[in-house]
């Protein structure tokens, strides 16, 4: 039972890291349409990458101060919002992140198929 | 004030300075998008209990507010003492207890006509930097422990929005350890006066007035003590801490700072070298009255007694609402009405 709880565990803290590494990439790709917070996060969330509100915004701030992204605020139904997009240095940075997570995904096929 | 602008303030006492109207604003649009979401969905304004749902996902304004600030700084000798995620809010408090007990020093120094030396300062200000990081590197361990449920408390919520949290059962756990040995040590000194008298106890005895400020102080920390224990069992009985930390501390205070006015200690009956026993007993005198006893101890208990007064107003607020007969949601009022 110990050991069951144990695994578990480490396979939840193994699982937050691999979606980690592919948050930044997600919320970049994102980013290609303008959106502000709320509905950037819905559309990860709709898409199966759900990301914590606490997580999401200073992610945005470091990307920002990155040179990533741009933001700008607007005046929508009456609300004040901040809406991000890729800069065009995020946007050449994502092809090549893109590029990056394509040779990866081909590394591990060939090893999963020589395994 | 609408909770959600409690929130907002709350987390934005913790934000770097420069870019503090931005972040709130920012987070004060996404809150109110999710407030306004379910609002729609349920078809009729939140309660209170639903919109503490979404605050609690957002998660502990300070939590909140520090990773704004992370710079994934730890403090690491040989092995790691305190984490990345508990250091923000160490430098933060270090910094706070240092600025109060610099204001404290220099009250007790104007209040004793000493004059302001940088050992006053220094050696006090020693002791805080160890207290201080030894309780987070405690903190730390802990966190290794109670993991996830250590991560969703909420350390300083705000006074609008504590009766809607349960306190967490480590945190009175821990209380009531730490304040059943400091009653535990209480009960024994009149059996073992060396607890605070050390080595001059068989030369000194307690005068009347120490005695007669025993039980109001015991009394004290049985308050304290017994307000931990019944919110380990109750943790949703929120509204006690506040109230009993507020007449512990309150009640502390007053009867700490009459209690160092007199001669706790005097020459014992019987000691061959009386006059070199009232000596040591006017220094004895001196170092609780200015040390173990002094003014930063009622000081400290005025402090805190405000501050736990303060968190209860929302609950007399709600409570004398409910004897007007206003709607209220049961939960907010648990084992108070």
């Amino acid at each position: 039972m110990a050991n069951g709880s144990a695994s578990s565990e480490v396979l939840e803290n193994l699982k937050l890291e691999l979606r980690r590494g592919c948050l930044i990439v997600a919320v970049l790709a994102q980013l290609r349409i303008e959106q502000y917070g709320y509905t950037l996060r819905k559309a990860l969330a709709d898409d199966g990458l759900a990301i914590d509100e606490g997580t999401l915004y200073p992610l945005l701030r470091r990307l920002e101060t990155q040179g990533l992204l741009v933001s700008q605020w607007r005046e929508e139904d009456k609300r004040n919002k901040r809406f991000y997009r890729l800069s065009p240095e995020g946007e050449t940075i994502l092809k090549q992140l893109l590029g990056e997570w394509e040779s990866i995904n081909a590394s591990l096929g060939r090893i999963l198929q020589e395994a | 004030m609408e909770l959600v602008d409690s929130y907002l303030k709350a987390v934005r006492r913790y934000l770097p300075r420069a870019q503090r109207n931005d972040i709130v604003a920012e987070l004060s649009e996404d809150l109110r998008a999710q407030l306004d979401a379910r609002q729609r969905e349920l078809g009729r304004p939140l309660s209170d209990a639903e919109q503490m749902v979404i605050f609690k996902r957002q998660g502990d304004p300070m939590a909140v507010a520090l990773r704004y600030r992370s710079t994934g700084r730890s403090l690491t000798v040989g092995w790691e003492l305190i984490g990345p995620e508990l250091f923000p809010a160490y430098l933060i408090l270090l910094s706070c207890n240092l600025a109060l007990a610099a204001i404290v020093i220099a009250i007790v120094l104007l209040l004793g006509h000493v004059p302001f030396t940088l050992k006053a300062f220094l050696i006090p200000m020693l002791i805080e930097i160890v207290l201080v990081t030894l309780v987070f590197m405690l903190l730390n361990l802990l966190r290794g422990f109670l993991g996830r449920r250590m991560s969703e408390s909420w350390m300083w919520p705000p006074a609008e929005l504590a009766h809607l949290l349960p306190l967490p059962r480590w945190y009175s756990a821990t209380g009531f350890v730490a304040c059943g040995l400091l009653t535990l040590w209480w009960l024994l000194i009149p059996h073992f006066p060396r607890l605070v008298l050390g080595a001059a106890a068989p030369e000194l005895k307690f005068t009347p007035d120490w005695h007669r400020y025993y039980i109001p102080i015991l009394a004290v920390m049985l308050v304290g003590a017994g307000q931990r224990a019944v919110n380990v069992v109750r943790p949703d009985w929120n509204w006690l801490l506040p109230m009993g930390r507020f007449v512990a501390d309150g009640a502390g205070a007053i009867v700490m700072f009459f209690f160092r006015m007199h001669a706790l200690v005097a020459a014992a009956d019987g000691v061959v070298n009386v006059e070199h026993a009232a000596q040591v007993a006017r220094v004895v005198n001196q170092q609780l009255a200015w040390g173990l006893f002094g003014p930063w101890l009622w000081l400290y208990l005025a402090i805190t007694g405000l501050v736990y007064g303060r968190y209860c107003l929302p609950y007399l607020r709600r409570y004398l609402r409910a004897q007007r007969g206003g709607v209220h949601s049961k939960h907010e009022l648990n084992g108070l009405i």
